[in-house]
């Protein structure tokens, strides 16, 4: 708890400003859902005259949104897993096991973080056909957890650097092995960095729509941003849909990231380092 | 202790990513690296080779493309210094324990969450000069003569992108901010009240000397991820007015967009070893750091 | 927990595996969003006529469009029929390497006399033209867009002027922007963060001035962008800079933007396309306006000349239903779907038989300039001049630079590329 007064009070004025700010958008965005296209721009209150649910009803059907959200589902979840899986093991490996050049192959599993090629596209594209995997949603899901993996590398690296060795150097001693000691011990140890990863890749992958354009070409496959899509036309924007399509699309991701902050408890480090 | 055992082990966790690794990302790199040789349009088989002409172009005959840089390296710094403060500042406060925790801790992460088409759109209309929010309070408070066409005016567009994009992006900064400081062990804070230690000496002798490590990764993120800064701009000014938004994945965007492979290419190499370096250079930073 | 997981990634592998299906009937990549369901209509009525299945797709906004054509192309995966969207440069591009079919024998039928001449001829290479792709025709109009000028008309009555009258000489152009300035409305608005909408409303200045002799000289390089035939171009838009006509936030306005400031009677007239007739009918189905021609110059030697374009459908050369879709495109272009396709989606139709059966006023307006827009030419300007042009519009509307700083940055920029053309 802050101890003075003052400063606890100054604490929730800006809590509450910075609330504001950051809500204002999403209320413009629901409250644009429940209006009728003409209505968005002309009424400019956060209060539609009426609540006008077709977007909602519309944006689910021409956005044949029951396809896409199970698609999105899908990719989303196994390449967090992916992700989580691959990225701490390796993460764990350069930190603490003795890997021979690990400082070589850390910097460079990490430069896809530091360089980036926007022309990837293209090349990628290729060598998925070459592999025979264009058009497969492991195709996908593969290209999304390697996207994934520079970052979480770089980051589990640190978390799993600051965990004290003695945790290690008894589990040693008791004879555990070195995949016991990572899965049992070293892993819960850094659940916020977990955590703080599927969030993360759990926004991104949800949210990206590019390259599964590209790559997919059997439209029961495409994600959820695809449907979406469909409103943002060349000329003619659906406002009203799109804001619903977009409503329904936020949801999902506001609840995973409800669930993971659960997880980011103090009091775990505080145990293991007294025991 | 380093016995043979953790050896093979530890090349086999390494194993996985390194295999998809050189599948999915060393291969589009160099294909990407070959591309920017060449004078290329994407389309026709054939492909003119120019050696390095690309590169002394950009290096030398390109003042556009390192205004572009400038930009981005503009709202950079203003995203190292102002939004990071205000994500540290934040997580600090949640940190030490105020009601609705989890209230706040939803609400700031919605900017990072909302989709890039929603954000341009909102605060395109808050910055409108016709009928914008913004304009609206500001007339309201009685600062008439502030009030412009945020994005259309040469002198503030940049600095009206930085604001959505530090906006957008506190978010991520505040969850690892907050993540880390959540490691820290209550004890430390509680024995140094008892010391007679205010929240402010507290702060500063042990949150801060132990928060470095994260830090270095927050600040590194936030140069990497704004350099590269691409959906706002796009959806807001197209690099307008008159380039003053430019940045360089914009710039770079717009020559993919007219078949000019090999410049492109040749300028997101560029890019990249800029980034790498500055990337180097503070992780040497936080090395030299870390022994003090 | 963790067995749940794993058996669960399991089975979505499984599910990922599933074989490939291959598509039987003709297979149409297209970016129209606002007539999909149109086009879903006219499938299903060709299916129940010939048994032959269509499918529309579609990939919205047009850049992501571009890019899925452009990676399919790579991967020789492109659809049936598709448009690479974009000038003829790229359209070469795509032909060279064989990925678009020749039409020009179906066209020699009899085919093209359906179409407006001068939109065919959008698609279509001369037999000398600068990319050595073979002299044809390439691509079918399936529509007919162009610009002009929307007038609001209460707007308009407001600030004194004749709603049916709108102006038809520049001088008068100005006088009306005034009028309105002084009714406390914002005259003129459109998408100019979009480069190229900039470019049309000088390109109406430019055929008036230097017309289609001028500016093929121009791109040859013969008459210099310093010329004072130029610089009176890029005057204009000091001058309407100056009389402050364009509404606020122009410059970094897109062409939605622009529309929609326009629908909620922000601005009295808008330099937009065709299509804004369907636009506007969504967002203010009682708005009040009409259309007029880009303004006369006074001592102008061409006449008025405007924008316009197609959507045009190419086919692709390498697929295996050629035939069927070449049918289905001539089907589409008959008299009977165009009708469909006019009365659904409030866009003109390419087969000029059909036009007599437009209904809305502006719309008639539009059809009834088709003879008006102007050409194709044999040969592009670079794309980098063509940007730096609009760049530097942009900044005289900005009142940043003078129309003979833009005319020597111009040059100078000329100048290089014509010199690495010559190498």
């Amino acid at each position: 708890m802050i101890e003075s007064k003052k400063l606890r009070i100054s604490a929730y004025i800006i809590l509450l400003i910075a609330a504001i700010i950051c809500l204002f958008p999403l209320l413009w965005m629901v409250s644009s859902s429940l209006k009728p296209l003409d209505e968005i721009f002309t009424n400019m209150s956060l209060l539609p005259k009426r609540f006008y649910f077709k977007n909602y009803i519309d944006a689910w059907v021409k956005g044949k949104f029951e396809v896409y959200f199970l698609n999105s589902v899908i990719y989303t979840i196994c390449s967090v897993f992916g992700i989580l899986l691959i990225s701490s093991l390796c993460g764990y490996a350069l930190a603490r096991l003795n890997v021979p050049f690990k400082n070589l192959i850390f910097l460079i599993l990490i430069i896809p973080l530091i360089v980036p090629l926007p022309g990837t596209f293209v090349p990628l594209y290729v060598l998925l056909k070459k592999l025979g995997l264009l058009d497969t949603r492991i195709g996908l899901i593969l290209c999304y957890i390697n996207g994934g993996l520079a970052f979480g590398i770089f980051l589990l690296k640190s978390f799993f650097e600051e965990i004290p060795k003695e945790l290690e150097e008894a589990a040693i001693i008791d004879g555990a092995t070195s995949f016991q000691i990572y899965f049992k011990i070293m892993l819960p140890l850094v659940r916020p960095a977990l955590a703080t990863l599927a969030i993360f890749n759990t926004v991104s992958i949800w949210n990206e729509f590019l390259l599964a354009l590209i790559i997919l070409q059997n439209p029961l496959k495409m994600p959820i941003q695809r449907g979406i899509m469909m409103f943002h036309g060349t000329h003619i924007t659906e406002y009203g849909q799109l804001m619903a399509g977009l409503t329904i699309a936020t949801l999902p991701v506001i609840i995973i990231y409800l669930l993971m902050q659960q997880h980011i408890i103090k009091g775990i480090t505080a145990g293991a380092l007294k025991g | 202790m380093t016995t043979k055992k953790p050896d093979l082990n530890g090349l086999l966790f390494v194993l996985p990513a390194i295999i998809m690794f050189s599948i999915f990302t060393v291969y589009p790199f160099i294909k990407t690296f070959q591309m920017s040789f060449y004078s290329w349009d994407g389309i026709s088989p054939i492909m003119k080779f120019i050696g390095f002409k690309n590169y002394k172009d950009i290096l030398f005959n390109d003042p556009l493309f390192w205004k572009a840089m400038l930009n981005a390296a503009i709202i950079t710094f203003l995203a190292l210094t102002v939004q990071n403060l205000v994500a540290l500042l934040l997580a600090v406060i949640i940190d030490k324990g105020v009601k609705f925790n989890k209230f706040f801790r939803t609400v700031f992460f919605i900017p990072p969450i909302l989709s890039g088409i929603v954000v341009g759109i909102v605060w395109k209309w808050i910055y409108d000069g016709n009928y914008g929010i913004l304009n609206a309070i500001l007339s309201f408070i009685g600062l008439k003569e502030y009030t412009t066409a945020w994005l259309s005016n040469t002198k503030t567009a940049l600095f009206s992108i930085a604001v959505v994009h530090m906006w957008k992006g506190f978010g991520w900064g505040f969850v690892i901010l907050l993540a880390g400081l959540q490691t820290i062990p209550k004890e430390l804070y509680e024995s140094a009240a008892i010391d007679g230690a205010d929240d402010f000496k507290q702060f500063i002798y042990i949150t801060a000397p132990l928060m470095l490590p994260v830090f270095f990764i927050v600040s590194i993120l936030t140069i990497l991820g704004t350099m590269q800064i691409f959906d706002l701009v796009y959806s807001m000014t197209r690099g307008g007015p008159a380039g003053a938004t430019e940045v360089p994945v914009t710039y770079i965007y717009k020559y993919l967009a007219n078949n000019e492979l090999g410049y492109a290419t040749a300028m997101a190499v560029i890019f990249g070893l800029i980034l790498f370096s500055l990337s180097i250079i503070q992780i040497i930073i936080s090395r030299k750091l870390k022994k003090t | 927990m963790k067995k749940f997981f794993t058996i669960f990634c399991f089975l979505i592998f499984l599910f990922s595996c599933s074989p490939k299906k291959v598509e039987k009937g003709v297979v149409i990549w297209h970016w129209m969003t606002d007539r999909e369901e149109v086009f879903n209509k006219l499938a299903e009525k060709y299916y129940k006529k010939t048994g032959i299945k269509v499918k529309f797709e579609t990939y919205a906004p047009s850049d992501v469009y571009r890019e899925k054509v452009r990676a399919a192309a790579q991967g020789k995966l492109l659809p049936d029929i598709y448009s690479p969207l974009g000038d003829l440069r790229e359209l070469a591009s795509f032909i060279k390497a064989g990925y678009i079919e020749d039409l020009t024998p179906y066209m020699e039928e009899g085919w093209k006399n359906l179409f407006f001449d001068n939109i065919l001829r959008q698609n279509y290479y001369d037999k000398d033209n600068q990319w050595a792709v073979k002299e044809g025709y390439y691509g079918v109009p399936i529509d007919v867009v162009s610009i002009q000028i929307f007038y609001n008309k209460n707007l308009f009555e407001k600030a004194g002027l004749d709603p049916n009258n709108p102006p038809t000489t520049f001088e008068e152009f100005i006088e009306a922007c005034r009028k309105l300035k002084t009714a406390g409305i914002q005259p003129f608005v459109s998408g100019f963060a979009e480069e190229w909408l900039v470019n049309v409303f000088c390109q109406s200045f430019e055929w008036q001035v230097l017309g289609e002799e001028g500016i093929i000289k121009t791109i040859k390089g013969e008459i210099k962008y310093t010329d004072p035939r130029w610089i009176k171009i890029f005057k204009l838009f000091e001058k309407m800079s100056n009389e402050k006509i364009f509404a606020e936030g122009v410059i970094t306005m897109l062409n939605k933007d622009a529309e929609r400031v326009f629908a909620t009677e922000k601005a009295a007239m808008a330099l937009n396309g065709s299509w804004g007739i369907n636009v506007y009918k969504g967002m203010n189905p009682n708005l009040k306006y009409g259309v007029f021609l880009p303004p006369k110059l006074k001592d102008a030697r061409y006449p008025v000349k405007i924008w316009g374009s197609s959507s045009f459908l190419n086919v692709n050369a390498l697929s295996q239903y050629k035939k069927e879709a070449i049918d289905f495109l001539k089907w589409l272009t008959e008299e009977e779907q165009q009708i469909l396709l006019t009365k659904e989606t409030h866009n003109i139709p390419s087969n000029k038989n059909v036009i007599n059966y437009i209904e809305d006023e502006n719309l008639k307006n539009f059809a009834s300039n088709i003879d008006k827009i102007f050409p194709t030419l044999p040969i592009l300007e670079h794309w980098k001049v063509v940007s730096l042009k609009c760049r530097g519009l942009q900044s005289i509307i900005l009142n940043q630079k003078t129309a003979e700083e833009v005319a020597s940055e111009l040059q100078k920029l000329k100048d290089e590329i014509l010199k690495e053309q010559s190498l």
